[in-house]
């Protein structure tokens, strides 16, 4: 299947299914509404066979070019009918598994991540680790028939939806730094576990806390080998960088477009909404460039970084404008629009924050890319 | 369609003409080296490779008039992109041919070196129908330059960072200056995704949003490579100076960075839609 064959195909079915797929709620919706529709879309999707272009067969996949993937959450987030973040986790998940599981759970389990019967989380983040994740200290221990794994994640995205969690966990001596992780595939169900949702200044209740306390996970699900944790999480972050990114662009373009309807007459100034306009040009140029190279097999890796910096500094500058040009909204509105644009433009300010901050990512700009030696 | 092999020496062929040759002296050495039939036979990688060399060397040529118009081309006054009709600008090609009727006035400005004229008088007539196209084939040729020079302001600051020691260490070892420099290379790459965005769209719009990006980015890149390089790159016995005022110049022709985000946003005011994006 080539891209402009799959783009006609999908939008063809998107406009013939677009009552059935739309979202039954008005704005942002709750999580749980959310959660609801995102399953509902990636089911439809898996079912009509577009979800499953871009993964390889061993997968459940229709093989392909990973640009199908792109351009599918492209579709689905323009229209409005998934938010890109949860259904980005696929993106950033899913070739994780294929990388690094046994082929046998791989087989079993991505399929149930990609119709949207499960969803996934990524155990990373830690209370005293968020910046340094090479620190990380959940501790897991080789008991005679499994892991035994106790510790604290933070930062979890839609654990409390989750079946299952991408755990990086600390199996060295606490001195092993990045030598020392080994990454698994968890059960949230497994006794032990527990999952507290962390109340966030945009309302919805997204991130969460989860506890392990002496949390049993089999061997055969440890993800590569053990030590072997800190490639795992290489390998896995600049997904969250390539077509997740894409999508959120997409996302980015549909809410610009939004407030150029939205906004009142003498709200916006040229010079600030062409200047919003420049940046998201240059940024969906900058993702455009990166889904290629991943289609044609190059390994992504910290130029992803680059990508990541556009991406908030684009996000932030036209929330900005929205903040100001929408400020009935954001700062008083109460229906449904305003709700949303306050929780978009509040979630926008963590931009610079999740997924490696700021200025992580300007660190390794300047060691990775521009060889400038170790930091003092 | 130039294959691999070619390329390279091609690329090559350039990066020789631009570093030791600049103004009418580049122009006989591109004639030489066949840059306009590489024109006529792959526009994009004529104009985007000769432009990045010319920017990085601090070279000049005639090139733009011969993109633009296939001769001496009347570009309007610095910071607009509309058609000139009273005044303009013009290169030395233009100056050393200029037609009858025409008025020049030599410009120094803060880049002399550019030997840019102030042009007024009888400007030549030209198609208004073309001026669309010529423009933004300008634009994407001054972009790429602009890249060009900001790429060789970011090698000169991080040369300078790795070199120069302070407080026993290379100041490449603090954090306050690796931020600068890696700021200085995302505002490049960016320019380079706008730019390459632009040749595939092939839109008037997206040729003034390249070059929009390559100015702005050009600007940052200048006021972080400026600072890093600290007192050495005031004087001028650092070549720094140079690319400074180069890039003022060139964010200037054909429309700067803040009137091309301008128009760009009163053509989204007036439509209160965006053009349709670029596709994957």
């Amino acid at each position: 299947m080539e891209l402009d064959e799959f783009r006609t195909l999908v939008d063809a079915w998107l406009d013939a299914d677009a009552d059935e797929l739309a979202p039954p709620f008005t704005g942002t919706g709750t999580l749980d509404e959310q959660m609801t529709q995102l399953a509902k879309v990636k089911g439809a999707a898996y079912d009509a066979g577009w979800m499953r272009w871009g993964w390889p067969s061993r997968v459940g996949g229709l093989g392909g070019s990973s640009l199908l993937r792109g351009y599918l959450g492209e579709a689905l987030t323009r229209r409005g009918l998934v938010e890109p973040g949860g259904y980005s986790m696929v993106e950033v998940l899913a070739p994780t598994m294929i990388d690094y599981a046994r082929p046998e759970l791989a087989a079993e389990m991505v399929p149930r991540l990609l119709r949207g019967e499960e969803l996934w989380c990524q155990g990373f983040s830690e209370p005293g680790t968020g910046s340094n994740l090479g620190a990380l200290a959940c501790r897991a221990v080789r008991d005679r028939e499994s892991w035994r794994v106790t510790g604290q994640k933070v930062w979890t995205s839609f654990a409390q939806y989750s079946q299952r969690c991408v755990l990086l966990t600390r199996t060295g001596t606490p001195e092993s730094a990045h030598r020392g992780i080994t990454a698994m595939f968890v059960d949230m169900t497994s006794p032990g576990i527990t999952v507290r949702p962390l109340g966030t200044m945009h309302g919805g209740a997204e991130f969460c806390e989860v506890f392990f306390d002496d949390v049993s996970v089999p061997f055969d699900r440890t993800l590569g080998e053990e030590g072997q944790g800190w490639s795992v999480a290489m390998d896995l972050l600049p997904f969250e960088r390539s077509t997740a990114l894409w999508h959120r662009s997409a996302f980015l373009n549909r809410r610009l477009e939004q407030l150029l309807a939205d906004a009142p007459p003498d709200s916006l100034s040229a010079t600030e909404v062409g200047d919003v306009f420049v940046q998201l040009f240059a940024l969906r140029a900058r993702s455009r460039g990166t889904q290629y190279r991943m289609a044609a097999g190059e390994h992504l890796g910290p130029e992803t970084s680059v990508d990541k910096i556009l991406l908030a500094a684009t996000e932030q500058a036209l929330f900005d404008l929205v903040g100001a040009a929408l400020a009935d909204d954001v700062v008083l509105g109460g229906d449904a629009v305003g709700e949303q644009w306050r929780a978009q433009y509040l979630y926008s300010r963590a931009a610079t924050i999740y997924g490696g901050s700021a200025e992580i990512q300007r660190n390794i700009v300047a060691r990775r890319l521009l060889d400038l030696g170790a930091e003092t | 369609m130039m294959d691999a092999g070619e390329l390279e020496l091609f690329r090559a062929a350039l990066r020789q003409a631009t570093s030791s040759h600049s103004g009418k002296a580049l122009d006989d050495a591109l004639a030489e080296l066949g840059w306009r039939d590489a024109l006529a036979a792959d526009r994009r990688v004529a104009v985007s490779t000769l432009f990045e060399l010319q920017g990085q060397a601090n070279a000049t040529s005639s090139a733009l008039d011969v993109v633009m118009a296939e001769g001496p081309v009347v570009l309007p006054p610095l910071g607009s992109c509309d058609q000139p009709t009273a005044r303009g600008l013009g290169t030395y090609a233009f100056a050393n041919s200029a037609p009858d009727g025409v008025v020049l006035r030599p410009v120094d400005g803060i880049d002399p070196s550019l030997g840019l004229v102030e042009v007024s008088g009888q400007l030549p007539r030209t198609d208004a129908s073309s001026w669309p196209d010529a423009l933004a084939a300008g634009q994407l040729a001054l972009a790429h330059e602009l890249i060009g020079a900001s790429r060789a302001m970011l090698e000169l600051a991080r040369t300078h960072a790795l070199e120069r020691v302070q407080f026993d260490r290379p100041i490449a070892a603090f954090q306050a200056v690796r931020h600068r420099l890696a700021e200085t290379l995302v505002a490049i790459e960016a320019a380079g995704a706008a730019t390459g965005a632009a040749w595939d769209m092939e839109t008037p719009m997206a040729a003034a949003a390249a070059k929009a990006v390559a100015g702005r980015s050009a600007r940052t890149v200048a006021k972080h490579c400026q600072q890093v390089l600290a007192g050495i790159g005031f004087t001028t016995e650092h070549p720094f100076h140079r690319y400074l005022r180069r890039v003022l110049v060139l964010d200037g022709l054909l429309g700067d960075t803040r009137t091309l985000t301008k128009r760009l946003g009163e053509e989204l005011l007036t439509t209160r839609q965006l053009p349709p994006p670029l596709p994957l």
